[in-house]
This record gives structure tokens, sequence and C-alpha cells, in this order.
């Protein structure tokens, strides 16, 4: 409440000398500059989805097609073109993929963030330091000995083999973060509650997780979000057409058509679009969740 | 610090307890199973292939031959001793500087622009994420079309305005190719920037601010010696994430030159990519990758010296 009160005051003492400060005009301009710079790419994107295989390799280029069409949207989303079932299958699988990587990755990441909070067990900050330099390793040079342990465990062309992998992805930041919310939580609260006879799980369900759940959204945001976009391990362990992720399958059906540039935009607009709005309507909870949990000055 | 420390009376009752590791571990038993999942999951998929591809480093590994070699450092010198290596290793440095220094300064002046209440600023802010969230496919694709040799966006605007005559060809040419990827980086990755800027933003106490402010100082001195020391450590933090990021990022390259023009974009990672799977050569890969695992090492050190840091003093 003396938070805002003092904010109309400052703003009651500031207007009557309001004076333009270099600065705010400098911050218009490269805000100006930031938005072109980030959003005309995608607007291009989707302006040349809509235009005709011919209209798209005019010169000049028109900005806004002049006879737009949902000719290529048509033909990504209808089952009976040839492209059609196989996208939607696509989009199918990376939706499936994703969302089993986010559920078990929330699940594996809560119990050891609050282990990693609570206890102080032999080893605590050297399993926290590996758990922490996971994005140390690049993806890439994992492509061998990984390959090979698949095909050994018999997860080569399942889903199997791409969930194991992209649940190291979001593990380090949700238990980071996670970490520094149970840690902000004091631990008397914990203790009031079982101290009237909770059990430590019913403590931890009633208590603790409400108070986390902006770090708990954050989290499977960015683990959705990663899984979503994944190319090099599907790519990999994947061969079976009808199993193949967006990413994926993007990449092998277009770039032979690469000269269908209105397609593949389209291709790329759809694919974009899940993580785009979610993204949108949850990143509050993504900068809450820092703030929060993990940057504490 | 000496304050906290056990009063006289109470160390002998916590003192027996210090009997050995083993026992220190048992008694903590339980706690072990809340980290057992997450461990089991790194376990194996990083710590095995860790292994693996460190042991593999040192076999010659011939295409033809199912067999492997053991060879020592072999490998290694042939890589080192690669007439492109020195090369290699500009581009990567290029890239990944060039990337990270940019990101992190766009991405700077990003949050500080957008973490001051105006109207629309929910939505400013969601655009300007917007590249960091699509795929790195995506963007790939969208940005071979905006920089095509013939159609591209850019080109033709240049040519549109009479700037150039004819097309430039940025991904084909061996002196543009490296910034057009630099770029094309760096609209993907400024947001990560801004965000954890931002988010560092929100903790610097308003007091402090306003306190400077009526003690005289500009923006510009309330920047420099209030915002800027108290964002320190989120700057590192983002700064080594995303030299980390860049130094691994592989797809974005791989799909829009493959490391080409003769080898004008070919970084680490695409070389290692590139000797695993074209080449077939597993141990040299390996090798390869054990000498990029060094560089992560070094840096990662530092990454969780300053997370834990912040750890330490909060558990205090």
């Amino acid at each position: 409440m003396s938070a805002v009160a003092s904010k109309t005051s400052l703003a009651y003492r500031s207007r009557p000398r309001r004076r333009i400060d270099p600065w705010n005009i400098a911050g218009v301009a490269f805000m100006a500059f930031l938005l072109v710079f980030s959003v005309v790419p995608m607007l291009w994107m989707l302006s040349t989805s809509l235009k005709g295989q011919f209209a798209a390799l005019q010169i000049p280029p028109e900005w806004i097609p002049s006879n737009p069409t949902l000719e290529q949207y048509a033909l990504l989303l209808s089952p009976s073109s040839d492209i059609g079932p196989r996208f939607m299958r696509f989009f199918a699988n990376s939706f499936v993929v994703s969302m089993t990587t986010t559920l078990l990755g929330v699940l594996i990441a809560i119990p050891a963030a609050y282990a990693f909070s609570r206890f102080r067990f032999p080893g605590r900050d050297f399993l926290f330091f590996v758990v922490l330099v996971r994005n140390m390793f690049p993806v890439v040079v994992f492509l061998i000995p990984l390959f090979i342990l698949m095909k050994a465990l018999g997860l080569v062309n399942t889903y199997g083999s791409i969930i194991l992998t992209y649940l190291t992805f979001g593990l380090p930041l949700s238990i980071w973060l996670l970490k520094g919310f149970f840690d902000n939580i004091p631990e008397e609260l914990e203790r009031a509650a079982r101290i009237d006879g909770a059990t430590r799980f019913k403590a931890f369900w009633l208590i603790i997780m409400p108070l986390t759940s902006p770090g708990i959204i954050a989290t499977s945001i960015y683990s959705f979000i990663g899984a979503w976009n994944e190319y090099v391990y599907a790519a990999t362990f994947l061969n079976d057409e009808s199993l193949l992720t967006l990413p994926v399958g993007l990449q092998r059906f277009f770039s032979e058509f690469a000269t269908n540039w209105p397609g593949l935009m389209a291709a790329a607009f759809i694919m974009s679009v899940p993580v785009v709005v979610m993204f949108i309507v949850l990143q509050k909870y993504f900068v809450r969740a820092l703030t929060e949990g993990a940057i504490k000055a | 610090m000496a304050l906290v420390e056990t009063p006289p009376g109470v160390g002998h009752l916590v003192k027996p307890r210090k009997s050995g590791l083993f026992a220190e571990i048992v008694r903590h038993g339980g706690d072990y199973l809340y980290v057992a999942p997450a461990l089991l999951v790194l376990l194996i998929v990083i710590g095995y292939p860790f292994c693996y591809t460190v042991y593999l480093s040192f076999f010659d590994t011939p295409p033809s031959s199912p067999n492997w070699y053991f060879n020592g450092i072999a490998n290694y010198i042939d890589i080192l001793t690669d007439q492109s290596f020195w090369s290699i290793t500009g581009n990567t440095f290029y890239w990944t500087i060039g990337s990270t220094v940019f990101s992190v300064a766009l991405g700077f002046g990003a949050a500080l622009v957008v973490d001051k209440e105006f109207p629309g600023r929910g939505v400013i802010r969601g655009l300007l994420l917007i590249p960091w969230v699509i795929s790195a496919v995506a963007a790939a694709y969208i940005w071979r079309w905006i920089l095509h040799s013939d159609y591209g966006l850019i080109s033709s605007v240049l040519m549109q305005f009479g700037f150039i005559q004819a097309p430039i060809n940025f991904l084909d040419s061996v002196s543009l190719v490296m910034p057009s990827l630099i770029v094309v980086n760096i609209w993907k990755e400024f947001p990560f920037a801004m965000i954890m800027l931002l988010s560092g933003l929100q903790t610097v106490p308003e007091q402090l601010i306003r306190a400077a402010r009526i003690d005289g100082a500009n923006t510009f001195n309330v920047f420099l010696h209030v915002t800027l020391p108290h964002l320190k450590s989120v700057l590192l933090i983002t700064t080594i994430l995303l030299f980390v990021g860049n130094l691994n990022s592989f797809v974005l390259v791989y799909l829009m030159t493959g490391g080409g023009p003769a080898d004008a974009s070919q970084l680490w990672i695409t070389r290692v990519y590139q000797l695993a799977f074209q080449s077939l050569q597993y141990g040299q890969a390996s090798a390869f990758s054990v000498i990029l695992f060094i560089v992560m090492l070094v840096l990662g050190y530092y990454y969780v010296k300053i997370l834990t840091s912040g750890d330490a003093r909060r558990s205090q």
C-alpha cells in the first residue's frame, strides 16, 4: 500500500517540472530500432506465407501481398493434400513429445530442487554442480555415444530416446529456479504444518507448492519450448516418417522443395504459433520466477 | 560469521554425529531419493556419453573397418596440426564473442527501455521476445529467405533505393557469411539477455534510485552507480550462459550454411558434426569434442561459482 502511495506522490511532485530528458528520446529511438529488427523478419515470414509461389519471387517484393491467398495453409492443414496428413502428424508428434517432457521434467525437478534447498546431505554441493553444468555440454558431441546407447536400450526410433534427452535441457534451469523459490520459503512454515500433524508430503503439497507455482509455470514453459523446438537429437534418433517432430519434418520435407518459399514460411509460421502464444500469455510468470527465484542481487 | 557458530554448550551434542562420511551418507540416505531421478537422467544422457567420448578420443576409428585401434593422442595431434584448425578456431571465437557481446549489449538496452512503465509495454516486451521463442529451424529458414541471393528482402530493398546495383549474396560470400550469421544469431538471442536483465532490474530497490535522484544524480549517474553495480552478477551469468550457448550452438549455422562457403563459416561444433557424420571419423570427432569440453569446463567453473555464491549468501 505504501508503495502505491509513494508512487503517486512522486508523480505529483515531478509533474510541475517535467522536461524532456534526452535519454528518453534516445530510449524511444532505440526501442523503435529493436522493434523493427525483431518484428520485420516475422512479418516477412507471414507476408510470404500469404503469397502465391510466383508472387513470392517478384522483384521488387511486395511488402503486403496484393493477392493474399491461404493456399499454403490449406495445403498444410487439409487431410487430402499430399503434405497435409504428414504435417498434421508432425504437429501432433511434437505436441505429445513436448507435453510428456514437460510433465516428467517438473515431476523430477521438484523433489530434486526441494532436496537441494532443504537437506544437507554429503555431496550436495557437488551434485548441484553436476546439475548446473549440464548446459555446458554441447548437444552435438554426445550424438555418437548416445546413439550407441539408445540402440542398446532399444530406444532408437521411439519417443523414449528423445524424451529422455530432452529432460536434461530443462532440468538445470528448473532445479536452479525452483531451489531459489524453496530457499525463500521459511522452513518454519513447513515445520508449523508438520507440528499440526501434516506429513512432509502433505506440508509440501499444501504449503510449499502453492507458493512455488510461478516457478513451476515458468520452468514448464521453458521445458515445453525447448522440446518443441529441438532439432538435433530428433533428427538423429528418429527415422520413421510417422514419428518425426515438426522441426525435423520441416527440414526434411521443405528443404527439398526449396523453391516453395510460401509453403516453407507457412509451415514455419504454424510451427511458431503455439510457443509464441504460450510465451506471450505466460511471460509475466517467467519474469516473476526469475526475479523471485533466481536473481537475487 | 563467528556469531552463528555453535555456542560452546551445544557443541558436544553435535559432535558425535561427525562419525565418518559413510555414516553421514547413510544417515541422509532418504535425501538421495529426492535427487535420484534427476541424477539418473543426467547420468545416462550426460555422464555416460561424456566418459565414452573421452575414451573414444584415444582411438583410431577408420570408417572402412569395424575395428578401433588405440592410437594415444594421435587424434589430438591431427586436429591441432590440421591446416584449417586455426581458421576454424578464429571463426568460432568471432562467432561466439561477436554474438555474445552484441546480444548482451542490445539485451541490456532493451531491458532498460522496457523496464520503464508506459502504455503498451507488455505488448512490446512480448514482440521483442518472439525471436527467442521460435525454433532455430524456423529462424534459419526465415533468414535464408530474407538473405536469399536472388529474391531476398534485404538485397531487394537496397536495390530499390539504389544503394547497390546487383543483389548481395550474403551467405555465399566468404567475407559476408560470418557477419550475416552473427546478425541472425543476435536477432535470435538478444531477447534472452533482455529477459534476464529485466528480471535483474526489477530487483534493484526503488528507494536506492530515488535516494540517488534526490542527491542530484542524473539518469546516467543513477545507471552507472546504482543500477549497474546491482546487476553485476546477473550480467555475468547472462554473459557466460550466452557465451557457452553460442560456443555450442549448431542448428542455425548448420541449416543456413553448413559451414560453407569453403569453410568460411565452419565452427568447432559444425566441424565435430562433419567429422562424425560425414567423414565417419568417430575418434577424431571425439577428440575434437574433448577440446571443446576443456574450454567449457573453464567457463563452467566460473558460471557455477557465480551461481552458488548467491546460494551461499542466502543460506547464511
